[in-house]
């Protein structure tokens, strides 16, 4: 070989090496021939609807990018949410672009399914109603979820034109003691709103407005509108329950009562107040009636059976006393049968005597989920089916198989081969499986529809995106299912436009493009039905036979509490990967269900954290594993609904366990509230140790500074730190001010006119994870599952950490964490290839192309928000639709973080320049920040002095997490102000 | 044999009779090893393709047994240099025996230990951006980075140590071709660079190769005080402390002279070596130990009661954990074999037994491999942020790789010893002139 060819086979040779390892980018870029007259490539189309995640109805703004949904902002002009999103509402879109989404209607044959077309499926449903229609009356029998009231009149139509009544709607969290209680009172089975942002102190008997609630982003923002520190006051919040859900949790004082004792704790104030003088002015015979039935209730006598301290209760009658707008607050979503009704009526007999007028309720703003059907009818309808059997049974979105206990016919009656049952279901869910025709109907997000989310308001809903399934509306499946003669003219759009218009006396199609626009019509005009109590003796004697029937169980029994979700709410939620992937808050567990068991029952028990048991009733029993909290009663076990499914789609499908399984059937006599607990026969060991899928790795915070707290009294006071240790270290701004001769070696950094900031304010944050959800959805952060959790390879960029206090474990602080973009960045110095890198408005910039993964950054980050992507992580088409195209999506092998979503940044940019002036204060709003229900997270220009969040720094309480290494964070946290009873 | 003086001649013999041609015991542990090595490769592949996640780091240990396999073998080298370089300049006799051997174990654990960084790259296919390479996006390496640093120490340690072990060998090498026929001649005539033994040769020879032991004395200390400083110019608790550089030098140092007993006992066994590398020569490295063990086991002491005595809260968590938290045992491991075992070399009898210098050396490599688990992952796993603390293991594609790189490291030194003179006959011989080291 002469040394020419060496040369040219050298050259060849490395030139196919480095050809043959390139990272095989996209090599093609499509245009759409002709695009939609709205779209502009790279601009987002917004369009307004309703969230249908759960009955509150939120407005969302949909943000449309080249056709696709990518995602969900709170709508600002809807009154519910007022812009802001849970984290539920936020995993709406994977419930639209679920990879397991069922596209064709599917009969099942033999036990096998058949796909048909949706023609063929519309005439089979035709012709099943109408030889059920012929064959009698009631032949015809229908579940739905809670849905907009034109809808709901359809559904009404056509079961009617078929001989039939109903439907009958279904929702597992009903609130039945509730509207018992409600209808003792005021003559109304009715859910009116609370304005909780009205009411100086709140004292709450388990509802957890701040997870499923009702309404729980409206309520998480009002009740932060009294509770969080403002000007030298802040509302006080004392909860009264046997657990501490993450409302609790957010409590100044968490009252831990014995399981199911919370009306004896009602009652014990009641006739603490009378005895007190208060009420005076209350009708006679309804004082009387009171002071008679609580007379047995008085706080000494029930310090035994509730567990709480007669102490506690007289300083907290005496503040409800002194307080100037008290309202108490009802029992949990997920309710427990009589004690539930009980508590629930005497909450409100004690809301009466300390305001009879109810001037916090509005019973114009009533929750739609009131036309929910009490437990005791779901019951009563499935017995019904059981024993006569109908010929067609039509299941709209409701999955009762799995939300309601075994000891139901349920499986039964789908079982039965006389009984044709048609599921409207978008994936295969249990009733969905066990059901002889599915029929996949759009996603909210797909379709026209309307939801009254208050009964005085009209949200609309709208296609958000263009088809990626060919599923029909429910709406027109159910207007051909009308006889001809009765079959209104166009589509179920046509039908719902017509209806809207003429209610709001819309005669444009301006107004009407308006209105969809907005997301609806928001004026409520008053109207004049505010119901008048009936403050008289036989609401109390109600109260009193329901009190004689509420059994305690006994002492040396443990009872099993079944709690509603903030993640899965009822269950329906389980297979959006987000929701499972996104810790609970209060156990920081992830993927797994848990078993909470008060933390010294555990060391008793010699068990730790993990440890699989077995939980028994006398419906069946349930493997789980424990966990210990000191937020338990210690006859009490929790255990969160939603997941456990046995179908669902790959995400929901075996992971978890579903506790209503050891539940039974049984509703209160009286207001047919379902039962949430049970007794628990035998508990012990089931196996060994699990590992569990935590992200927090410790419960305190070992005197560090991290999540910080002040007591009411001194949170104006101003520190004056400017020592160097961690206790007296000053807040040194990521400014030149903050420079410091004899601290600082390097000068500060020069930022170009903008220098981005953040502040969290922790005495708001209520820890709802809403942020971590946006955040997922807005940077395309992927999904690693419950086993790579347990090896620590979650990606989130922000994270809520809940810290315990030493003293007192059940007082809690949530912190949320995201990259803290330090002046001092100790990562940007020690990555050999500047792939973090401190732009010039002072953002730690993450430069993915840059990176090569040495990861030592991520070692070297005190803060530890760096998440290194340790495979490729999968979107299983369609999932990749939801990919937000203005960030870049990771491979494996690089280091990603917290941006402060920094695409918003350039889009601003890119927007003043346009105008030729300077980007505004509030014009960038990170996906967290806008999410946030409570307005703890803001974010602005650090180096305006006008901004708001430079504004919010000189609070007093202003403090840099872990100051003192001098790291000069961009994010500065405001501490939690805390208070006693 | 065994009581007759050495000579020139039984130098030469004893030397080259090593290079005969070997029988197929050997060739058998040559093809174990390699299969080793493509066992290493083929996990090492797995990686590449899959993602780092195949191995057991995680948040917050993103370090795992790469960057420990990357600190042990590169602490394996220093000793090497040691015994060749600073003792050749302090004219220390008994390490002309085991400095041809030293050095070549420096070589090659420079070389596996250089494999350690692409291996715990994330994207090691994007491994030239470390370069200083001249491009049009104007990307420059960041030099403030202690991986730049290593970068640059570890390729200066390789360069010369290689050049150094090289140099040496010369007039070996033409020993051997001057008895060699066929085509071990031609080979072994093209690599002694034409060596022929004149004064003027010997004269630039003996220069030179004092000129490198004085150029590869300092690298003995920067090179290992670099890669101390990947961890000392860190913050983490555990990391971030002045002690480092001396402690990390003197426990690369310790596991180094751990190593050369654990491959010079084997080699002198098999090759037949007694009369060359004496017991004496090995208690040298005994003794050796034991005082680089005391600055070990001094710097151990020192971390905790610094710890205890900055009132840092931070540092004194991370030290009680260390001493009783989740890698007690792994801490204790590392204290014992590097620091208690090694003190058994005071007793006479058990530093001048070639069993209990064996086994003894290899409790303190074992100790040494502790010693970066415990640095590397147990600082980590527990600095600052309570809510982030979290637990490493490794898996089992890093064993592959862990031992695939032992398999890689031994592969080589087997094919060394009977392909080049593992003893420096050059410097036996100038042993005997001098009469430093008289067989005993």
């Amino acid at each position: 070989m002469d040394r020419r060819t060496f040369l040219k086979l050298a050259g060849m040779g490395s030139v196919a090496f480095a050809a043959g390892c390139n990272a095989h980018p996209e090599k093609h870029l499509y245009t759409l021939v002709r695009a939609p007259e709205d779209m502009v490539t790279g601009e987002a189309t917004w369009y307004a609807s309703t969230c249908r995640e759960c009955p509150a109805g939120c407005g969302v703004l949909a943000k449309n990018r080249e056709g696709r949904v990518v995602k969900l902002e709170g709508n600002p002009l809807h009154p519910v949410n007022q812009g802001k999103l849970c984290a539920r509402g936020h995993a709406a879109l994977q419930g639209l672009y679920h990879p397991d989404r069922i596209h064709a209607p599917l009969l099942k044959e033999k036990e096998a399914w058949r796909k048909i077309s949706f023609d063929q499926a519309l005439t089979i449903v035709q012709q099943k109603a109408h030889a059920a229609a012929a064959s009698g009356p009631d032949r015809v029998a229908m579940l739905s979820e809670v849905t907009g009231r034109h809808l709901l009149d359809l559904f009404v139509s056509v079961l009617a034109g078929h001989r039939s009544t109903g439907p009958l709607i279904f929702e597992p969290f009903a609130y039945e003691s509730l509207k018992f209680a409600h209808g003792q009172l005021f003559g109304r089975a009715e859910l009116p709103g609370y304005h909780l942002d009205q009411a100086d102190l709140i004292v709450g008997f388990g509802a957890d407005f701040l997870e499923t609630w009702l309404s729980p982003v409206e309520y998480s923002r009002k009740f932060k509108m009294m509770h969080a520190w403002d000007n030298g006051t802040k509302g006080f919040f004392a909860h009264v329950s046997a657990y501490q859900s993450l409302t609790a949790a957010n409590a100044d004082q968490w009252i831990m009562c014995r399981p199911g004792s919370e009306a004896l704790v009602a009652m014990a104030l009641i006739a603490q107040l009378l005895d007190d003088g208060v009420g005076r002015d209350l009708p006679g015979p309804f004082r009387v009636a009171l002071m008679e039935a609580s007379a047995g209730y008085r706080p000494a006598e029930l310090a035994e059976k509730t567990g709480v301290a007669a102490d506690t209760l007289r300083i907290l009658a005496q503040r409800l006393q002194s307080a100037r707008r008290p309202l108490v607050l009802p029992t949990a979503a997920a309710s427990c049968g009589t004690a539930s009704a009980a508590a629930d009526l005497a909450v409100l007999m004690l809301h009466a005597i300390l305001d009879p007028d109810f001037g916090l309720l509005d019973f114009d703003q009533r929750h739609r989920v009131e036309i929910a059907a009490p437990r005791a009818q779901i019951n009563a309808f499935w017995q019904r089916l059981a024993d006569r059997p109908v010929d067609l049974l039509l299941l709209n979105r409701v999955n009762p198989l799995y939300a309601l206990p075994a000891d139901l016919p349920v499986q039964k009656v789908l079982d039965d081969a006389r009984c044709f049952t048609v599921a409207f279901a978008s994936i295969m869910d249990e009733t969905a499986a066990a059901a002889d025709l599915i029929i996949p109907v759009q996603h909210p997000l797909e379709s026209w529809d309307a939801y009254e989310s208050k009964q005085a308001m009209t949200a609309t809903l709208q296609p958000t995106l263009g088809r990626i399934s060919p599923a029909p509306n429910i709406g027109d499946l159910f207007l051909n299912l009308l006889p001809d003669d009765r079959r209104p003219v166009g589509d179920y759009r046509h039908y719902l436009t017509e209806r809207i218009a003429r209610e709001n006396d819309i005669d444009s199609p301006d107004q009407w493009l308006q209105l969809v626009q907005n997301g609806g019509r928001f004026v409520a005009g008053r109207s004049a039905s505010k119901p008048v109590p009936r403050l008289e003796a036989a609401p109390v004697r109600t109260l009193a036979e329901v009190l004689d029937r509420l059994a305690l169980p006994a002492k040396d029994k443990m009872v099993l509490q079944v709690a509603s979700s903030l993640r899965f709410y009822d269950g329906r939620h389980a297979d959006r990967p987000w929701l499972p992937e996104i810790p609970d808050p209060v156990s920081q567990v992830a993927w797994q269900t848990l078993a909470m068991v008060n933390s010294q029952v555990m060391a008793a028990r010699g068990w730790q954290d993990g440890q699989e048991i077995q939980l028994a009733t006398a419906h069946g029993k349930v493997v789980l594993q424990a966990y210990g909290h000191a937020g338990v009663h210690p006859e009490l076990v929790v255990v969160p609904a939603g997941q456990g499914h046995t179908h669902m789609g790959r995400y929901a499908q075996g992971q978890g366990v579903n506790p209503v399984a050891v539940l039974g059937g049984q509703t209160d006599a009286q207001s047919g509230a379902p039962d949430y607990a049970a007794v628990i026969d035998r508990m012990d060991t089931a196996g060994g140790h699990a590992a569990l899928a935590i992200l927090s790795g410790s419960r305190i915070q070992y005197d560090r500074k991290i999540a910080l707290s002040v007591p009411l009294e001194k949170a104006s006071d101003r520190d004056r730190l400017e020592g160097l240790t961690m206790n007296d270290f000053p807040l040194t701004l990521p400014l030149p001010e903050g420079y410091d001769h004899s601290r600082d070696i390097y000068p500060p950094h020069d930022h170009d006119g903008y220098r981005w900031g953040m502040t969290v304010d922790l005495d708001r944050c209520i820890g709802c994870s809403a942020c971590v959800a946006a955040c997922y959805a807005e940077n395309n952060l992927g999904i690693v599952g419950e086993a790579r959790i347990i090896e620590g390879r979650e990606m989130a960029w922000m994270r809520i950490e809940r810290y315990q206090d030493p003293e007192d474990p059940t007082r809690m602080i949530f912190l949320p964490m995201m990259c803290q973009h330090c002046d001092n960045a100790p990562c940007e110095s020690v990555c050999p290839v500047y792939a973090p890198h401190h732009s010039k408005e002072g953002l730690n910039n993450q430069i993915y192309n840059r990176c090569i993964g040495t990861r030592f950054c991520a070692q070297n980050c005190p803060y530890k928000v760096r998440r290194f992507n340790w495979f490729d992580w999968e979107w299983p088409e369609p999932l990749n639709l939801q990919l937000n195209p203005d960030v870049t999506v990771r491979s494996k092998g690089v280091m990603e973080k917290c941006s402060f979503c920094i695409q918003r940044i350039k889009a601003a940019h890119h927007q003043a320049k346009n105008e030729s002036r300077d980007i505004r204060d509030g014009e960038v709003v990170p996906a967290c920040v806008q999410s946030c229900p409570t307005d703890a997270l803001i974010f602005g220009n650090l180096m305006d002095p006008n901004s708001a969040v430079r504004k919010k720094i000189e609070d007093p309480r202003a403090y840099q997490v872990m100051g003192y290494l001098n790291t000069k964070p961009a994010v500065i946290y405001l501490k939690k102000v805390v208070q006693k009873l | 044999m065994t009581q007759t003086a050495l000579t020139y001649q039984s130098i030469d013999d004893t030397v080259i009779d090593t290079l005969a041609p070997p029988d197929r015991n050997y060739w058998v542990v040559v093809a174990l090893l390699f299969c080793g090595v493509l066992m290493g490769a083929v996990c090492w592949l797995y990686q590449i393709f899959t993602g780092i996640g195949v191995g057991g780091q995680n948040n917050p240990v993103h370090w795992g047994t790469y960057l420990i396999n990357f600190v042990f073998w590169v602490g394996i080298a220093h000793s090497g240099t040691l015994i060749s370089a600073i003792l050749h300049l302090f004219r220390a006799g008994w390490r002309n025996p085991i400095a041809r051997a030293a050095e070549t174990m420096t070589v090659f654990a420079v070389c596996t230990a250089g494999l350690y960084p692409f291996i715990h790259l994330g994207r090691v296919w994007m491994v030239y951006y470390m370069l200083p390479i001249p491009n049009q996006r104007t990307l420059w390496p960041n030099f403030q980075s202690p991986l730049m640093f290593d970068v640059v120490a570890i390729s200066t340690y390789l360069t010369v140590s290689s050049l150094f072990w090289y140099t040496g060998m010369l007039p070996d090498l033409a020993a051997i071709r001057d008895r060699a026929t066929g085509l071990r001649r031609k080979v072994f005539a093209i690599i002694s660079l034409g060596w022929t033994g004149e004064y003027e040769q010997w004269r630039h020879y003996t220069r030179g190769y004092l000129f490198f032991a004085a150029l590869a004395t300092p690298l003995v200390i920067s090179v290992h005080s670099v890669v101390s400083w990947d961890f000392a110019l860190g913050v983490v608790p555990g990391w971030h402390t002045t002690i480092f550089a001396p402690y990390f030098v003197a426990g690369a140092i310790h596991s180094g002279l751990a190593m050369v007993l654990t491959l010079m006992i084997p080699l002198r066994k098999i090759f037949h070596y007694e009369k060359i590398i004496t017991v004496r020569v090995l208690e040298s490295v005994a003794k050796t130990i034991v005082f680089t063990g005391l600055i070990v086991g001094f710097a151990y002491g020192t971390e905790v009661f610094i710890a205890w005595y900055s009132h840092n809260i931070v540092e004194m968590e991370t030290f009680r954990w260390r001493m009783f938290g989740d890698y007690a045992v792994e801490y204790w491991i590392m204290v014992v074999c590097n620091t208690v075992i090694p003190l058994l070399f005071l007793i006479k009898p058990i530093r001048t037994h070639i069993k209990w210098l064996f086994v003894i050396s290899i409790f303190v490599n074992i100790g040494m491999w502790y010693e970066r688990f415990v640095i590397i992952i147990g600082s980590v796993a527990h600095d600052f942020l309570p809510y982030a603390w979290g637990l490493y293991r490794p898996t089992l594609v890093e064993f592959g790789i862990m031992i695939g790189s032992f398999c890689l490291f031994f592969f080589l030194f087997v094919l060394f010893v009977k392909h080049l003179p593992s003893v420096s006959m050059t410097e036996m011989k100038e042993t005997l002139h001098e009469g430093g080291a008289h067989a005993d």
